[in-house]
């Protein structure tokens, strides 16, 4: 038994000159859902192709739901679900025969879940695709991935551009009907609230390399803001993911042990202004602006 | 029982829905008894990962604040007045310190910081 959904380990990719992927390690346990976040270019979408065999690693290797990653490796893609992000429907059809037709590619596909999702998610199944908003046409591609009755589904930015009502369809589908059966969800989006909101785990990557993989909850528990202010504060040190200076005044972003930091800052005659729980947002932000940050946080267990 | 969590106030979720079920029982609002809806409904409903509630809900039972009947739910357990004293105190003591705190920095003495505090539990039509 593997408990790993998805296990990279040292994964390349290059193209040419660039790597977009640069000895990725990435590990998504079987059952969770991963938000799996990055800046325009970090890799995620090279990942996403390298996972479904749409792309040969340059070296290293992956395995899904236990599957050796190879492009001519096809059982993955047997249980697997994949929504890209431009989202390819056939615009002459409509929903419905958008189903019938990719019915017959799947063994596990479940008619009665189509028609399930299609009444909750309100889709108009008789119109044709050409005709739908961008809203519906993202329902139509999550509910032919959904009704596959895929192990893992992978989505690539699947909710960018829905409005906060279609989204709050999408989520709650997404955990009534996936999530809850035990299957795995994995995704890559801009959206930290999206992201906060739904994951279990994230994985932060940037320039090809994970920068943070851990728990959601392990996050919030662990990263602190700190604020002091006094003469000769340190400018580095165990945890300290980042520092911004102004003056007497330091902002520390801390990985773990923020309570204890900010004490050890008050012995040394140092006033601390404040020790603050992080959003995903505000993490997010202080691993990749740069400036300061010495990166490299370790995975926290 | 209804809950609510706030994804990005930096507070585990698992450790929202522990604080809300505990408030719940603390003020009386939940009594001996009480169901907890199940995981799946509740993952469904908060549109969060059901890993995330059953963490809560392990949490919950292991302190005692609830038990779980296998295959029949789970229910606010018969609480000793001790443990829901200490949970009322533990809710109230990081307020008592952040109070503490800002008087100390603002440089108010214990006698003006505890009249303060009197005013307001006047306001309240509390005896002080």
């Amino acid at each position: 038994m593997n408990e790993w959904a998805i296990e990279t380990r040292q994964l390349s990719k290059y193209y040419g000159d660039v790597k977009a992927l640069d000895g990725l390690t990435l590990k998504a346990p079987k059952g969770s859902v991963y938000g799996y976040l990055g800046r325009n270019g970090a890799g995620k979408s090279t990942t996403l192709k390298v996972l479904l065999g749409l792309a040969r690693a340059t070296s290293g290797e992956a395995h899904v739901l236990g599957e050796r990653v190879r492009p001519e490796n096809l059982a993955i893609l047997e249980r697997t679900a994949y929504v890209g992000e431009n989202k390819p429907l056939y615009e002459w059809m409509s929903a419905e025969q958008m189903v019938r037709f990719t019915r017959g590619f799947y063994k596990s596909w479940s008619d009665e879940a189509a028609r399930r999702y299609a009444e909750m998610l309100e889709i108009p199944m008789r119109r044709k695709i050409k005709k739908l908003s961008k809203g519906n046409r993202t329902k139509v591609s999550l509910l032919l991935a959904l009704a596959q009755g895929a192990e893992l589904l992978m989505l690539d930015e699947p909710t960018s551009g829905l409005d906060p009502v279609y989204l709050d369809d999408v989520l709650r589908t997404l955990v009534e009907h996936h999530v809850n059966e035990g299957r795995t969800v994995f995704f890559s989006s801009h959206d930290l609230s999206e992201v906060e909101q739904i994951a279990e785990w994230v994985g932060i990557i940037d320039n090809g390399k994970m920068l943070l993989e851990a728990r959601l909850d392990d996050i919030r528990e662990n990263f602190r803001t700190v604020i002091a202010s006094g003469n000769g504060l340190p400018e580095t040190g165990e945890n300290i993911a980042s520092v911004t200076r102004d003056g007497n005044f330091r902002k520390y972003v801390l990985a773990r042990g923020g309570e204890s930091f900010a004490a050890s800052l008050e012995q040394q005659g140092a006033a601390v202004l404040e020790v603050k729980a992080m959003s995903l947002r505000e993490v997010f932000l202080a691993l990749l602006r740069k400036e300061s940050a010495n990166v490299s946080v370790e995975v926290l267990a | 029982m209804l809950f609510h969590v706030h994804a990005s106030s930096g507070v585990p979720l698992y450790q929202q829905i522990v604080g809300q079920v505990k408030n719940a029982v603390a003020s009386g609002a939940s009594r001996a008894g009480d169901s907890l809806p199940s995981v799946r409904k509740l993952a469904a409903d908060l549109r969060i990962n059901p890993n995330t509630i059953a963490r809560a809900y392990q949490e919950l039972e292991r302190e005692g604040i609830t038990r779980t009947v296998p295959g029949g739910g789970t229910y606010v357990a018969d609480i000793k007045p001790g443990i829901l004293k200490s949970e009322k105190q533990k809710r109230l003591r990081p307020l008592a310190r952040q109070l503490a705190v800002e008087s100390v920095q603002l440089r108010f003495d214990s006698d003006e910081c505890v009249e303060m505090l009197k005013a307001e539990l006047r306001e309240l039509g509390e005896k002080p």
